[in-house]
């Protein structure tokens, strides 16, 4: 139904003047496709606005390239590559699992077989399955053996085969670990197969299996190359083992204690020395749990590189309930959570490159791909100045992290509830069709995989067409992250400002250097999602005399790490984040899967971690709503004279952004408002509210209550509005918080001319000025509290 | 829970008439509610629609909260300039197939249309127990799952 015939990444977000980035491009069916390097101006298409505006850029890479299709072998797997020691007589396979989609519609993309622990191709080997019906399944070359047991989903199974090449017996256990008043007794399968192993070059699979190996060109992003793996498994998997000989149903539970590497005075490697002798590979997945490998603690070290990043840090099998850190006690997070949809990198061949002139100006970028027959993709990226060679006072923080946790978002067709967040019947763009077909795309952090699991993971290396312009959100009905991202860059490119970008990247892994730099740094309009470093940044900033002018709303929000393992291949590759106990969450994380498996931090929301997000701008995220917006009213805190600067040329009771792109109103979407009692700074200016304007759309954060009750939305809540804000920071920084979402939608509106432009162009030339601020007026400088010693609940009206 | 009102009820004319009223003034916004824009495509003054009209906000709320599975949805067919209603499989991997072959050159026109379908396909009893499946014990509304 839908063809995206052009799809693509680059190896960067963020590029400096003088480096090399390359572009990895899908050009599925033309021959041929264009490649102009395009700065990119706006890209909101709305005929109300100033429509889609992009700049060429004189460029040695732009012209005409070969087309040529690429794929993405998405689902995550392990593989160790074929050795001598795997080419068994007889075996035993066990494992535990705790398998989520057992059994698949006949309509599901992946429907069919799926290996477990594997060394079979092409009815040639052995293996342990689940099969098309959902039952545990051995398979020796072309015999297939059955327990004809239908496996339940979501719930730990002990499962082993064994093999006698001598005589031919096999035996089949399916054991679950779990067992209800009504279940059927699983007996073990016997049976009797004389045959001989046949083996092949193909590697071990865990949680797939090999479907073959073929110089084919489509196979060089598969990894290894060349090998394609299929049946890949959705569940948990834990301590796989490998041994060379059928074992006793005794000896098969010894086996379960895996290969005892911490034992001392040790003599061998297996829970006895006769087992020791058998080992093939015993792996211990709660080993190694911030690593790409599935550690074999056996002889001979066979640990299986992990591909497309799977889920660990997971409760195992034999999780007690009372540790609830992976890093204190590793021997219950046995457990790696595979899923036919991850996707870590696309590991596509290049296809331009193209060195950056160092004399470029920082600024958005995109390489626009093009065929005849109108095929159109933009692959966007930033060019970033070195630390040191800044060119503006003024600095644009790109939100890439939050862009990477909406990246692919599939929401709008996965979601029962969807439109009950949109109050609407959501809109699905060509980008939503493709990839409600191209699963393999991977998903967003939003979105659950196609086994109902949440993704905890998102990477930059793949085609992410929600970081696209002319792509409205169905959230919005409008542009979201990116797109509207542009919106403020439209506005600030028709004002005239000089500004460079950073991104979340940047300011994460340098810190304080990539801010300290610039008289004023601009955010976008949602970045709710950041690491620890990037947030110590902010604050080492503003508390310097640094200004931050935060444009959006629902920032400072979750807890996001960039997963350590992919250092090695550039910055920022993977980022991390679970939903844990509160905030707005699209998905929950299972109990005792809250901390982060690449870097072991604590997830969720910074809040809770006792870092508030009011803490950072002086606002904090207290409602979402996404049908329509409304405006903004001053408030008296507007006429203190300390924030006088920013309302020159605006009357008092002037409706301020009864108009905008976004909603139709510059406050709407996800607002922010002042609450002292919870970090924003006591002497924070409300300087203007949007309250008693929303509809009943928007509704109140679940963490701002403790129960359920009537009375949340936007007709009737009083912390249901966005609050405009000021406060200054010391050594002459300050922060102006607009607090909407929807926002920088306005700006645009009448090609800039207009109240949210004259309020944000006021703002912005004050904070670019060179040096300090000026003071605040000496009776400014005063004792406050936070309620000012007064509870709410015996606050007098009359005061 | 409140029953889908029948065809040709007056309860259901008076919806239908409400809902019209709304997306005609709303053609413009660059968003969607089920809200009267006091001046056509502008926002600063909204009424009506399921803010005062308690029983067309009940039955939007249960067709918006149906499960994935064959729940209508709007597909953009050329960007800003034409639409089709399609319809969700509720199969992972599986895209949405559009239902008839016609084309909507307004992105609000299609949610009246989209609302009329529903108020056809729902019975009147739509949620209740004599609709009761062995999914209601598995969360087959997918209500809150994404």
């Amino acid at each position: 139904m839908c063809a995206m015939r052009l799809t693509g990444y680059a190896d960067k977000f963020s590029v400096h003047p003088g480096d090399e980035i390359k572009f990895y491009v899908n050009c599925d069916g033309p021959a041929e496709f264009k490649a102009e390097i395009v700065q990119m101006i706006h890209g909101d298409t709305n005929p109300r606005g100033p429509g889609f505006i992009e700049k060429p850029v004189e460029a040695a890479a732009n012209g005409t390239y070969k087309g040529r299709k690429q794929i993405i072998h998405g689902g995550s797997y392990g593989y160790v590559e074929d050795a001598p020691q795997f080419h068994v007589e007889s075996f035993t396979l066990q494992c535990y699992i705790w398998p989520t989609t057992p059994k698949t519609h006949p309509r599901y993309w992946k429907h069919g077989a799926q290996g477990l622990v594997t060394k079979w191709m092409d009815g040639k080997g052995y293996g342990l399955f689940i099969n098309e019906e959902g039952c545990l399944e051995l398979r020796i070359n072309g015999h297939k053996i059955t327990t004809g047991a239908p496996i339940r989903d979501h719930a730990w199974h002990f499962v082993a085969a064994t093999f006698d090449a001598a005589t031919g017996d096999v035996t089949l256990y399916h054991e679950p670990q779990v067992v209800y008043a009504l279940d059927p007794v699983i007996e073990p399968v016997k049976t009797r197969i004389k045959t001989t192993i046949e083996h092949t070059e193909a590697p071990v699979a865990l949680a797939a299996y090999v479907e073959k190996i073929s110089d084919d060109p489509l196979g060089a992003s598969s990894l290894p190359v060349g090998v394609w793996f299929t049946g890949k498994y959705n569940g948990k998997i834990d301590s796989p083992r490998i041994l060379k000989k059928a074992l006793s149903r005794f000896e098969i539970e010894q086996m379960k204690l895996g290969a005892q590497p911490g034992l001392t005075e040790r003599r061998n490697s297996g829970p006895t020395g006769e087992l020791s002798g058998l080992i093939v590979a015993a792996w211990d997945f709660w080993d190694g749990i911030s690593t790409l490998k599935a550690k074999d603690n056996g002889p001979y070290r066979f640990d299986a590189q992990l591909v497309n990043c799977p889920t660990r840090a997971l409760t195992g099998y034999n999780w007690s309930g009372q540790n609830f850190d992976w890093k204190y006690a590793k021997k219950e997070y046995g457990g790696i959570h595979f899923h036919d949809d991850d996707v870590d990198n696309a590991r596509w061949s290049e296809d331009v490159v193209w060195t950056v002139p160092e004399d470029i100006k920082s600024r958005f970028y995109a390489l626009k791909v093009t065929t005849t027959d109108g095929d159109e993709d933009y692959l966007p990226f930033w060019v970033v100045p070195k630390i040191g060679k800044e060119q503006s006072k003024i600095a644009v923080m790109v939100p890439t992290i939050s862009y990477m946790a909406y990246a692919n978002e599939h929401v709008a067709c996965n979601a029962g509830g969807a439109e009950l967040f949109v109050y609407r019947v959501p809109i699905m763009q060509h980008q939503n069709m493709f990839l409600a077909e191209h699963r393999e795309y991977g998903g967003s952090i939003y979105d659950t995989h196609t086994d109902g699991s949440g993704i905890c993971m998102s990477s930059r290396l793949r085609p992410i067409l929600s970081i696209r312009p002319k792509y409205d959100h169905f959230l919005a009905q409008a542009p979201w992250q990116y797109p509207a991202d542009l919106h403020l860059i439209y506005w600030l490119e028709q004002m005239g400002y000089e500004y460079d970008v950073i991104t979340d990247e940047d300011v994460t892994y340098d810190g304080l250097a990539r801010l300290e730099n610039y008289n004023v740094v601009i955010t976008g309009s949602h970045p709710e999602h950041n690491s620890g470093t990037q947030l110590d940044a902010l604050h080492n900033y503003t508390q310097r005399g640094g200004r931050l002018m935060y444009m959006g709303a629902d920032a400072w929000y979750w807890v996001h790490s960039y997963h350590p393992a992919y250092d090695d291949i550039g910055r920022g590759v993977i980022t991390e984040m679970r939903r844990c106990e509160s905030g707005i969450r699209t998905w929950r994380a299972e109990p005792g899967e809250y901390y982060h498996q690449g870097t072991g931090e604590l997830g969720g929301m910074w809040r809770f971690r006792g870092r508030s997000l009011y803490s950072v701008a002086g606002v904090g995220m207290t409602n979402e709503g996404f049908d329509i917006s409304t405006y903004y009213s001053r408030t008296p805190d507007s006429n203190d004279p300390r924030v006088a600067f920013a309302f020159e040329g605006i009357s008092y009771d002037e409706p301020l952004g009864n108009f905008g792109l976004v909603g139709g109103g510059c406050a709407g979407l996800e607002l922010d408002i002042v609450d002292v009692t919870l970090g924003s700074p006591p002497h924070t200016l409300a300087v203007a509210t949007s309250a008693g304007r929303h509809t009943e759309a928007y509704l109140l954060v679940m963490e701002d209550f403790g129960f359920n009750q009537q009375g949340l939305d936007g007709t009737v809540h009083p912390r249901v509005r966005g609050d405009v804000a000021f406060h200054e920071t010391p050594n002459g920084g300050a922060c102006f918080s607009f607090s909407s979402i929807a926002f920088c939608g306005s700006l645009p509106w009448n090609n800039g001319d207009n109240n949210i432009s004259k309020l944000v162009g006021n703002v912005l030339n004050h904070f670019m000025q060179d040096g300090p601020l000026p003071q605040p007026p000496a009776d400014a400088i005063k004792h406050r509290g936070r309620a000012d010693y007064e509870s709410p609940a015996l606050a007098s009206t009359a005061s | 829970m409140i029953p889908i009102p029948k065809k040709g009820t007056p309860e259901r004319e008076a919806m239908i008439k409400e809902h019209r009223e709304c997306v005609d003034s709303m053609k413009g916004v660059a968003g969607f509610s089920v809200l009267k824009c006091e001046t056509p495509g502008d926002t600063t003054v909204v009424t009506g629609g399921v803010h005062e009209n308690p029983d067309l906000r009940r039955v939007l709320l249960r067709m918006r909260g149906e499960s994935p599975k064959g729940k209508l949805v709007v597909i953009c067919t050329k960007i800003d300039a034409e639409w089709r209603i399609g319809r969700l499989s509720g199969v992972r991997g599986v895209p949405p197939e559009f239902v008839n072959d016609k084309v909507y050159t307004c992105e609000q026109e299609i949610q009246h249309d989209i609302f009329l379908m529903r108020l056809d396909e729902l019975p009147e009893t739509a949620g209740m127990p004599e609709h009761f499946t062995e999914g209601w014990k598995h969360r087959d509304d997918n209500w809150p799952v994404t």
